[in-house]
């Protein structure tokens, strides 16, 4: 694992790695967004037998992730979930219980459409609309920058494209920074990315396999 | 028995004579062979009744089995399968049969069963089958999708494929065969055995085609006997001339298009009654026909469109249109390749490459129709050097070298769909289907654990976390393979077919009223307010909505024309042979002023281009390989001509750079057109008189092709219809779009996911093998290298671009080949892009 790149912002220590996820030192909390957990499964249910190792991988990262990182909290911001709750997800719950100091804190994205009583029993608290914990505020879809509020977002999977002399392009995906929000790139690896096209002054750092390299 | 000697060959014969028909002697040979019980293939070119060698066989042998109340006798049950490529077909062809039927005064009824049947009709011929039903291969399979299917075929008599040069190469053909093994298979053995009848035009394999087609036979025990070909014989005439530029230096050196030249085409639609005007592609042929009103708007009203993508009504008021010989002109595309004749077309004109001898030879045989009539077609190129194929085709057609149509083998995907198929009527016992789907051309290789893999694939799914998992298509009840679940049944109904398209979207006026259909990825580059062009009609986009475009009429000049996949054919074997052959004639006759070949129109207009190639670089003759290593802004090209073929260039392409790419770590972007291809590079590709036999050797050929990560890439492309074949991509359908929203996922990240975490699956395997047996044409491959070891290889260094490599150049299809790793070929690109 390539050692997590700092990156300040409005005064806070954030470390992102190219497993997905960005730790932030202050707050002690990892921030995750686009998991859908479950999907493989809820394909599957419906006859399309993608392999569910995609999803074993995906929760192996995150588990290796607290094991590396040691956060007090677990932020998800949306998306945890793909789809209605099935058996993956059970698997998923066993895993809650090996962390259960562990925090964990979803703000709902579209996709997060369990019961409420089912989110109880994970011991997940669930933020409707956004969580503001300054510098920062957290919310699944952007809509509107704050006044003085960092704001950090996923929801769009976001992808960078890259060209280069004798007509050869790229597509990876990237944790994005502009002026007033971030977009996380999606957790699950069972996900496309839609290309963001980044100022010239923003911040980019694109996942190339298992580095993150700096595009801007 | 003796034909002539027959109840229903009199029957018959004296109905032709009361409309003063005689029979063809190929019909009446056929007619024999069908009440003799034998089974066949007919050759035969549209226009000349290849429809009644078969039809009217059945109604002689029908007729001779019941000679006294052959007239009365009514609900017989099934007993003419019509397969048709094509539903617009099948309504042509039922009505030339219900005349037949009504003046011989019979009771059998005609159905005609595809998309486009009503559920009541359908009920209908539940409850009583018509004796000859009319039917696509999709729809074919939708009925082996029903209860109980297995009654309705007992009666069956004869199991006639029309068209069958259409579909032998394609996946519905394998659907044919699939279909077929199951009704051979089910009929009960003390019923009369069904007869299999194709009817096919010229091909170069068609006793191939014959074969493939009565495999499945063999369920009958009667391998050993062997069907016959019954030929026509009825060869027509053809005219073909060249519409030539006046001054070839001005006329382009690239495009597709060659509206440059539409001035010529307005002399040819005034001679003759009707024109056809072929162009490859739909987007071009709105442009043609934009362009044809532009220059003569006194054609307004008699020319039309016609392609797939617009509203049916309106392509079915166009072909009666044209019927009726009240069009001047028809732009069309492939769309008006099949089909029943339109007698007025006097005239066709092909715009740009027909990419094949078999295409071109179809196209013409559109014009002209009365007995010894001359089909007429004009070739017009679209940029210069595609004269050349003109006299290609030209010495083709002389010499009757037709391509072939390769049956395929072992598609997964389709077998795949097929088992889903059985398991939603009555389920299948998997003994009995192994013989039958064994009994196929297609299948006629899978291993037992081939099939294993399949039964796996539809009941367990694949990989899987055994306890977290909840798979359901295909269950296991008291071992008949079922599938249960309504959901899943209905959307298999809903998915059967082979025919892959891109999201297509209705488009509607604002006010009310259907335009036609566009693909999705076309339309979401447009934001509201921007203008395009569909069926002849500026519109300006209103907004997306529920999976239609809703749209107003625009009065811009300047629109965009969508660009729609499926235009690219790639040049065949057969034509690429004689097209070498004009190359080198153009080459030889260049070099020896005094030589007295005989060089065609189309090259000697051809020769002030020719002579800036020679002057540049150097025109390849037969035994010669022309590379060509040109420095430009955009970096190092390296071109090469083999004259092979889009797909043969871009698997040698792929070798190639991985080749190269051993000797230094290079990245390559790469293009191809039918000529030849270009490896582009930002660094000097090392390719020199000493490397360059070794670079095109057969060593390793499969190693390579394997290794060139194309391979990947390439695959990927292919997995997209597999992938809807094999039933894992739901392409949405009305009412239930919100439902399977979080079903949705890209054929690229399943081709992605599946190849990572299960790279043994049976289609993801499949994806491989299509690269290499369709996409890299190991064949022909093979023989092109062998070709150029014997070759002499020239290496020229021209300053500035010739014009055999700007075609390719201007190209934008491109593909990428590294050797470098993903994070050194990021930095350098940026690098690069920092230093502009």
């Amino acid at each position: 694992m390539q050692a997590p790149l700092l990156h300040t912002l409005r005064g806070q220590h954030l470390w992102l790695s190219a497993q997905r996820s960005i730790f932030w030192e202050e707050q002690k909390a990892l921030i995750v967004s686009d998991l859908h957990f479950g999907k493989t499964g809820h394909f599957r249910k419906s006859g399309i037998p993608v392999p569910q190792g995609i999803y074993k991988e995906d929760l192996q990262r995150l588990v290796n992730l607290l094991l590396y990182f040691k956060p007090g909290k677990l932020l998800v911001v949306g998306d945890f979930f793909h789809s209605h709750a099935n058996m993956e997800l059970d698997w998923f719950k066993k895993w809650r219980d090996d962390f259960s100091h562990l925090q964990i804190i979803l703000i709902r994205g579209n996709h997060d459409i369990l019961k409420s009583s089912w989110y109880r029993e994970a011991r997940i608290d669930v933020i409707e609309n956004e969580l503001e914990l300054s510098p920062f505020i957290f919310t699944h879809e952007r809509c509107g920058d704050h006044a003085d509020l960092y704001t950090f977002c996923g929801h769009i999977h976001p992808g960078i494209y890259l060209q280069g002399l004798g007509k050869q392009a790229l597509r990876l995906p990237c944790f994005y920074f502009g002026a007033n929000h971030c977009i996380l790139p999606a957790f699950s690896k069972f996900t496309g990315t839609a290309l963001i096209a980044p100022e010239p002054k923003e911040s980019v750092f694109a996942i190339v396999d298992n580095s993150l390299v700096q595009m801007q | 028995m003796k034909l002539k000697s027959t109840p229903g060959y009199k029957v018959i014969i004296q109905w032709l004579s009361a409309k003063e028909y005689k029979p063809f002697t190929y019909q009446e040979e056929a007619w024999q062979h069908i009440i003799d019980g034998r089974s066949g293939l007919v050759n035969a070119p549209t226009g000349t009744g290849k429809t009644f060698s078969v039809f009217l066989g059945s109604l002689i042998q029908f007729i001779n089995l019941h000679p006294g109340n052959y007239k009365t006798k009514s609900k017989n049950g099934l007993q003419l399968i019509w397969v048709t490529p094509l539903r617009a077909l099948a309504k042509d062809i039922g009505r030339a049969m219900e005349e037949v039927i009504a003046d011989l005064g019979m009771q059998w009824k005609v159905g005609i069963r595809n998309g486009d049947t009503s559920m009541a009709e359908r009920q209908k011929q539940k409850r009583q089958m018509p004796e000859v039903l009319i039917i696509t291969p999709e729809s074919l399979h939708l009925l082996l999708g029903q209860k109980h299917h297995p009654e309705v075929f007992q009666t069956l008599k004869l199991f006639t494929v029309d068209e069958w040069h259409e579909l032998i190469g394609s996946k519905r053909g394998v659907q044919v065969e699939l279909a077929l093994s199951r009704i051979i298979g089910c009929i009960n053995a003390k019923n009369t055995p069904t007869a299999i009848w194709g009817i096919s035009a010229t091909i170069g394999n068609l006793s191939q085609a014959m074969e493939v087609l009565l495999f499945p036979l063999r369920l009958t025990g009667k391998n050993e006997e062997n069907g016959v070909i019954v030929r026509a014989k009825l060869s027509k005439k053809i005219e073909i001339e060249s519409i030539l530029p006046d001054e070839i230096e001005k006329y382009p050196w690239a495009g597709h298009l060659g509206i440059k030249l539409a001035d010529k085409v307005l002399p040819i639609l005034n001679q003759s009654k009707t024109t056809l005007i072929f162009i490859n592609t739909r987007g071009m042929s709105e442009m043609w026909y934009q362009t044809l009103l532009h220059i003569a708007p006194d054609l307004a009203g008699t020319i039309a469109l016609h392609h797939g993508s617009i509203e049916s009504e309106l392509r079915t008021w166009v072909e009666e249109a044209l019927h009726e010989g009240k069009l001047k002109a028809v732009v069309c595309t492939a769309s008006l390749d099949l089909g029943v004749d339109f007698r007025p077309v006097e005239t066709v004109i092909q715009v740009g490459s027909p990419k094949g001898v078999a295409r071109f030879l179809q196209r013409a045989g559109r014009s002209g129709h009365s007995p010894d009539a001359v089909s007429k077609i004009y070739f017009l190129p679209t940029h210069s050097l595609e004269l050349i194929e003109a006299a290609a085709l030209k010495s083709a057609v002389e010499e009757q070298f037709i391509e072939s149509r390769e049956p395929l083998l072992l598609c997964y995907d389709v077998l795949v769909q097929y088992l889903c198929t059985l398991a939603v009527s009555d389920g299948f016992i998997p003994d009995i289907i192994w013989e039958e789907v064994k009994s196929t051309h297609c299948f006629s290789e899978i291993t037992e654990e081939e099939w294993q893999e399949m039964l796996y694939f539809i009941t367990v799914g694949g990989n899987a976390l055994q306890q977290y998992d909840e798979y359901k298509k295909v269950e296991v009840i008291d071992g008949l393979y079922k599938i249960t679940g309504r959901r899943i049944a209905m959307r298999h109904r809903l998915h059967i077919g082979t025919i892959v398209s891109d999201a297509m979207l209705k488009v509607k006026f604002l006010a009310g009223g259907y335009v036609g259909i566009i693909e999705e990825s076309f339309i979401s580059r447009l934001e509201p307010g921007d203008s395009f062009t569909l069926a002849g009609r500026q519109l300006e986009l209103v907004m997306i909505k529920d999976m239609t475009v809703i749209v107003k009429k625009s009065n811009v000049k300047k629109s965009i024309v969508p660009s729609w996949m499926g235009g690219r054919l790639p040049l065949s074997a057969s034509l690429g042979k004689v097209l070498r052959e004009q190359f080198d004639i153009a080459g030889t006759s260049l070099e020896a002023p005094n030589h007295k070949m005989k060089v065609a129109i189309e090259i000697t207009v051809l020769k002030p281009l020719l002579q800036l190639q020679a002057t540049l670089s150097q025109v390849p003759k037969a035994a010669e390989l022309l590379i060509e290593q040109i420095e430009t802004r955009d970096g190092f090209h390296l071109f090469v001509y083999p004259f092979e073929g889009r797909l043969v260039h871009e698997a040698m392409a792929a070798v190639l750079a991985y080749r190269i790419s051993k000797i230094t770590p290079i990245t390559f972007s790469i293009a191809m057109n039918d000529y030849g291809f270009e490896l582009l590079s930002d660094q000097p590709i090392p390719v020199d008189d000493s490397n360059a036999y070794e670079l095109f050797s057969l060593d390793n050929l499969m190693e390579d092709i394997q290794r060139s990560v194309n391979a990947t890439e390439m695959a990927k492309r292919k997995f997209r219809d597999i992938a809807v074949i094999g039933g894992l991509i739901f392409q949405g359908y009305p009412g239930e779009h919100k439902k399977t929203r979080h079903l949705q996922a890209s054929a690229g990240l399943l081709f992605n996911v599946f190849n990572e975490y299960d790279p043994n699956n049976v289609l993801i395997r499949q994806a491989f093998q299509e690269v290499f047996d369709q996409q890299m044409e190991e064949v022909r491959l093979r023989e092109m290298l062998q070709r150029i070891q014997h070759s002499r290889i020239i290496i020229t260094y021209p300053q500035r671009l010739t014009p055999f490599c700007f075609p390719i150049k201007v190209d934008s299809m491109r593909e990428n080949l590294t050797s470098e790793k993903l994070a050194d070929r990021v930095k350098r690109m940026q690098n690069q892009l920092n230093s502009l």
